[in-house]
């Protein structure tokens, strides 16, 4: 999920912080401090989030494009400097199109909004905009909520008496509910120092940006892994039963599925698995394996020579083509698989179901599916070359099962022509020709069209005028045969006229 | 869509009164006369519907759709009405099929315009349509049960759509009135019954319907609120294809419903997408289809703004849009797994016109289609994946945009990524065998474990010991270990199965005694690696380890753990006697070892069994892989690893007689041979003297390894 922070430089983040001696500071030089602290935590626990800088007070820039270089971002933090007026608005705009731009509009994003909660003045301060969202015309709407998915994390270099002295708090409710309520706004607690800030920081951080750990399991083996980005908790809009979904922290292999089973299934997000080292103390994640490594034998090295379950199961998933069937709380599964980005680099992947009972209809219930050992037969026979999936559905859809729509003038001609077609080939077509009749009759039946089976009757009896002399005697009696029969269930005499009735040929001694 | 908005409950009212037979005046013209045969021939007046008949076929049209997208749990309640109404159908899951609905309506038959009209009303079906509408659905009762306490969350809506030729707008509002009056005395009476639910909100859909030609005297109206309980809207349409097109857009309004038009399909027969029968109709021709889906398939397109780009077109003559995606060639193979974020499921319009059939076929024959959102720029953008599953097609919705996973650091590079020696292909086989199939319901397993927990019960028992690099087994090297570490790993063995694991066991001694090379790693030690019978001796208790993970689970798999321990447990002047040859004595021993006493035969003709599989097992002894890309070194023993797995030993239970056997011939075989240790390996009469204290110094490193744990 990648974050854009939203910095404020306005002029009123120059205030200077009133501290007991020593220096001075200014709320931006607090606000930069607590900036420095996120991402210095990205870079060693959360390194694969994309981060973008922007900077804003009437106009916005966008100072670092998404990047997972974290000394780039805190180079730019370095360098900001001071503009005007603050205007949320403008800004919102600007993240909108940054993020757009990148991830189209179906990527959630974190938004952190930095700000020491002066929202500005008169046309363009937030107090304005929000006085005026509902009277704005359909190109001059408010950029809230975003058409992605958001999470807005408001930082106040403020402390919150500070904030509902004014109208300020107020503002910034307003503002996170229209982004969709999923998010946080966060305020100093105590005077306005170093330290306080790193407090306020380092509650974002928990909440945010602290690594999803877990362990993965499969039967007796298991590995310590980190899934990235983490997975977020959802709530099943099920209006009968909200239930709040979490993952579990033990990730547990149910069994495996040839990829061709399971079948590009649909699903909610998708996760690294990442291996760590076992022992805690280490600074995990995969990718400090790409650190420089200045130590001698260091625990990472160490972990790299050391077999893990992890890299086991995706050498065997790519080699196979399957997929690990995974369980990652009640009622709620998903997919391990090995996922290629290049030719060179591989991942474990993990994929989130919908959570319930029955993700999949190809797959029929999670909870009926059972070990291949305990079917009598193997239901992969003996050399892989059937498949138990996919499960069929008790019934067929109307495109499998050859059903009679006359809606368009086209559709009854083209039955119309093909009972005329076999007709014509008698004796030869004569299971075709009364299984296209019998299929017409019973739609003409239920959609009470009496008049086509007369109409149709009389047909077959012109055909059978027509025949030329070279015809199997057997077509005339099979002709007026049918067209007898229509006639009569045209009457829509219920002896006549039942619907599951079929017509039979009739019998005749030609047949030698 | 919610479970229970008024979508879950649909109830059509048609009319069946007599004037519903008179004809809708739309012309078909069912006799299409070729060229060839147009002489003489006086080609057949053409046919006309009722308007009875296009209120049918149009409802069933609706229906289909409905049930192709809706499999489950969008109800229909069918009801025709004339001097007193018919019920066609119930709720019941088992009624909801298009095919039941006809079969019902052709018993009806068309309405008899011979019928005092008098007496006829579409008000009798009106009336049983809400009585209908309190009863409890299959889902409702379900979700009612489940809830207990918040059972009052399950909520009661539905839809009323009546298909008549109402007389006038007051006629019209007479119908209104009635329906809200019966839903008053229908909630009353549900309160006091724990069948019934009362109606929480109901959307009456009234449809008038009148010939071609003739002036409607009823006017349309949008949808108005009545009262809290009920909302009503008007639409008077023309029989025939308004009707048509007029319920194709209330379905896709009621349903959250959107139009997807594949473009640019090709029929040529060599992607055999149409049958032979219309090949010489235009080869090179595209043709288009329509389908119709739940319309979070087109989510993306709302959101980015993008619908234009996607070529949304205003068809003429309805308000109905769609959005174009172009069919995409190169086809996707099944092997490939997309990132899809959405299914859904179709329904085609127009099921049953060529070109709509021939790509249904196309997609039930497991083929997957590929689409493609146009651009203007040129660029090809794919967007949706067509793919049939179960004889059920999907819209696959796949992700075009930037992944935030991009670039990750490669499994190589981080935990475990240098090891090199990874059993991937045992690894490969172990999912095979861990496959999962669906199990019916029905099956009940005297566990009382559902499936996929004994799929997760059978994943314990297989990696009770599984060494995950190749350096760190022996027994998983070796092809002779084979049958038994099959077996092993079973919930229960039967005699046959353990009989195998005996064999396998005697066939690893008989190696011993050949002194068979083993498929040791040396890796980790300088030099030739360990000695012949220290091989053996880790090989044993590698096999130990595994057997007594499971000895626990029944009598049977305790026989092979004690048939090991028997087996091993030869002091070192037997292994010495036994290199001197004397094979044949050796056999018979076993083959007593391996009989029950009562049948003397049968361990002779197990004997002999045995002596073809030594045979065979020696052939296939030789070493199976090893890792010719060692890692470097690995300064642990693998034996070491071996017994860090090992999990407490059995609780004392009862000894099996077979063990008792063995235990017993084993103590006095040694006993009969103690005092010749020293003759029997001499060489040239001198014999080195202690001999053993090297092994059991060998032992000690053993044990204290494992002390120190």
């Amino acid at each position: 999920m990648p974050t854009v922070v939203l910095m404020d430089v306005s002029l009123s983040m120059t205030r200077p912080v009133s501290l007991d001696g020593s220096e001075e500071f200014q709320r931006k030089n607090l606000a930069v401090h607590g900036l420095n602290m996120l991402f210095e935590h990205m870079a060693s626990n959360y390194r694969l989030e994309f981060t973008a800088l922007m900077a804003f007070s009437s106009l916005w820039e966008l100072l670092v494009p998404f990047t997972r270089d974290y000394n780039a971002l805190q180079e730019a933090l370095s360098s900001l400097e001071d503009y005007d007026k603050t205007c949320i608005e403008a800004a919102l705009n600007g993240v909108n199109n940054v993020v757009q731009q990148e991830w189209g509009s179906g990527c959630p994003c974190q938004v952190v909004l930095v700000t020491d909660g002066s929202l500005g003045i008169g046309k363009g301060s937030l107090r304005h905009s929000l006085q005026t969202l509902k009277h704005r015309g359909e190109d001059k709407k408010f950029p809230l909520p975003f058409p992605f998915p958001t999470k807005l994390y408001i930082l106040c270099i403020a402390n919150s008496e500070e904030l509902q002295m004014t109208d300020a708090m107020d503002n910034l409710e307003h503002l996170l509910c229209l982004s969709g309520g999923d998010g946080q706004i966060f305020t100093m607690e105590g005077p306005l120092c170093m330290k306080s800030v790193q407090t306020m920081f380092g509650r974002l951080i928990d909440h945010a940006y602290s690594p999803f750990h877990a362990v993965l399991h499969c039967g007796n083996l298991s590995s310590d892994v980190q899934v990235f980005p983490r997975p977020e908790p959802m709530v099943v809009d099920e209006e009968v039963e909200p239930m709040p979904r979490a993952v579990s922290t033990d990730l547990e292999i149910v069994g495996f599925i040839e990829i061709a089973d399971i079948s590009s299934p649909p699903v909610i997000s998708r996760h690294l698995v990442l291996p760590i080292a076992v022992n805690k103390d280490v600074d995990e994640v995969g990718a400090a394996a790409t650190d420089e490594l200045e130590d001698e034998p260091s625990a990472t090295q160490m972990a790299g020579k050391s077999p893990n379950f992890c890299v086991l199961l995706h050498g065997s998933l790519k080699v196979e083509g399957m997929v690990a069937l995974v369980q990652l709380g009640p009622e709620w599964y998903g997919m391990l698989y090995s996922q290629a980005d290049s030719k060179k680099k591989s991942n474990l992947m993990m994929s989130l179901f919908e959570p319930g009972s029955e993700p999949l209809p190809w797959l029929g219930k999670i909870t009926y599916l059972g070990p291949v050992s305990e079917a009598a037969e193997n239901p992969y026979g003996e050399d892989d070359s059937k498949s138990p999936f996919p499960v069929q559905p008790p019934a067929k859809r109307s495109y499998a099962q050859n059903v009679t729509v006359w809606i368009k003038a086209s559709g009854l001609q083209a039955d119309v022509q093909k009972i005329l077609r076999n007709a014509r080939k008698l004796p030869d077509k004569t299971q075709t020709f009364y299984k296209e009749l019998n299929r017409m009759r019973k739609a003409a039946l239920a959609f009470g069209f009496l008049e086509l089976l007369k109409g149709v009757a009389d047909l077959l009896e012109r055909e059978c005028t027509l025949l030329p002399d070279s015809a199997h005697p057997d077509a005339a009696f099979q002709l007026s045969h049918a067209a007898q029969q229509l006639k009569l269930a045209s009457t829509g005499d219920s002896q006549y006229a039942d619907f599951d009735h079929n017509i039979a040929p009739m019998h005749t001694d030609f047949s030698s | 869509m919610k479970m229970f908005s008024v979508a879950h409950k649909t109830v059509f009212v048609v009319d069946h009164c007599p004037y519903m037979a008179e004809s809708s005046r739309q012309q078909v013209e069912c006799d299409v006369l070729t060229k060839s045969r147009a002489q003489g021939v006086i080609p057949l007046a053409p046919v006309s519907k009722s308007l009875w008949t296009c209120a049918v076929e149009c409802s069933m049209e609706y229906c289909r759709i409905l049930y192709d997208v809706y499999p489950k749990d969008k109800l229909v309640n069918y009801i025709v009405s004339d001097s007193e109404f018919h019920i066609l159908n119930s709720w019941r899951r088992g009624d909801q099929s298009t095919h039941e609905l006809m079969s019902a309506l052709a018993a009806v038959g068309p309405p008899n315009p011979r019928e005092d009209p008098e007496c006829c009303s579409i008000l009798h079906g009106l009336v049983a349509a809400v009585e209908s509408l309190c009863k409890i659905t299959e889902l409702q009762h379900e979700k009612r049960t489940a809830l207990m306490d918040t059972a009052e969350r399950v909520a009661n809506r539905g839809r009323i759509i009546c298909l008549t030729n109402a007389k006038s707008d007051t006629h019209v509002r007479m119908l209104e009135d009635c329906i809200q009056e019966t839903i008053l005395d229908q909630n009353k009476l549900a309160a006091g019954s724990d069948r019934l639910m009362g109606i929480q909100q109901c959307e009456l859909v009234l449809v008038h319907i009148y010939p071609q030609g003739e002036d409607t005297l009823v006017s349309d109206r949008p949808k108005k609120e009545i009262s809290p309980l009920l909302t009503s809207e008007v639409h008077s349409v023309r029989a025939g294809r308004h009707l048509a097109s007029k319920l194709n857009i209330l379905v896709q309004q009621h349903f959250d419903l959107a139009s997807t038009t594949i473009t640019n399909i090709p029929m040529k027969p060599t992607l055999n997408v149409c049958e032979q029968e219309e090949q010489h109709a235009n080869t090179s021709a595209n043709y288009d289809v329509e389908l119709l889906h739940h319309r979070d398939a087109h989510l993306e397109f709302f959101k980015s703004g993008d619908l234009h780009m996607a070529g949304t077109s205003t068809r003429e003559n309805n308000f109905k849009e769609t959005v174009t995606l172009k069919w995409c060639t190169p086809r996707t193979n099944n092997i490939e797994l997309h990132y899809c974020t959405g299914a859904y499921r179709i329904s085609p319009t127009d099921v049953n016109s060529r070109p709509s059939s021939c790509l249904t076929n196309f997609l039930l024959n497991g083929r997957s289609v590929l689409l493609e959102q146009p651009r203007k720029s040129g660029s090809k953008v794919i967007s949706h994946m067509l793919s049939s599953h179960g004889g059920e097609i999907f819209l696959h919705v796949l992700n075009s945009n930037r992944s935030t996973l991009e670039d990750p650091p490669s499994i190589s590079e981080g935990c475990g990524g240098r090891v090199t020696d990874y059993r991937i292909t045992d690894f490969g086989e172990f999912m095979r065998e861990n496959r999962l199939t669906p199990v019916a319901e029905s099956s009940h397993d005297p566990s009382g474990k559902v499936p996929v927990e004994r799929a997760k019960a059978q994943l314990e028992r297989y990696t009770r010991y599984w060494p995950m690099i190749i350096s760190q087994t022996t027994i998983f090297n070796m092809q002779a270990v084979v049958p038994l570490a099959n077996l092993i790993v079973k919930e229960t063995l039967t005699e046959e199965d353990v009989l195998t694991c005996q064999k396998t066991v005697y066939n690893l001694v008989d190696m011993e005694r050949k002194n068979d090379p083993l498929p040791i790693s040396t890796v980790g030690s300088r030099g030739k690696g360990p000695k012949r019978d220290e091989q053996y001796r880790i090989m044993w208790n590698e096999l130990e380890t595994l057997v007594k993970t499971h000895a626990g689970a029944t009598d049977r798999h305790q026989r092979v753990l004690d048939c090991i321990i028997a087996c091993r447990s030869k002091p070192p002047e037997e292994e010495e006697r036994k290199k001197r040859g004397r094979k044949r004595e050796d056999r018979e021993d076993r083959a007593e070892k391996n009989g029950s006493k009562e049948m003397e035969d049968k361990s002779w003709q197990d004997s002999e069994r045995l002596k073809g599989l030594l045979e065979k097992g020696e052939q296939d002894a030789e070493v199976i892989k090893d890792s010719p890309d060692s890692p470097e070194p690995l300064n642990k023993k693998p034996r070491l690893m071996v017994d860090e797995v090992q999990p407490p030993e059995r609780a004392k239970g009862p000894v099996s007689l077979l063990s008792l056997w063995t235990n017993r011939i084993t103590a006095a075989n040694s006993r009969k041979h103690q005092e010749f240790v020293g003759r029997v390996s001499s060489v040239n009469n001198k014999f080195e003297l202690y001999q053993h204290l090297k092994e059991e110094n060998g032992m000690d490193v053993h044990e204290n390894g494992k002390a120190s744990r």
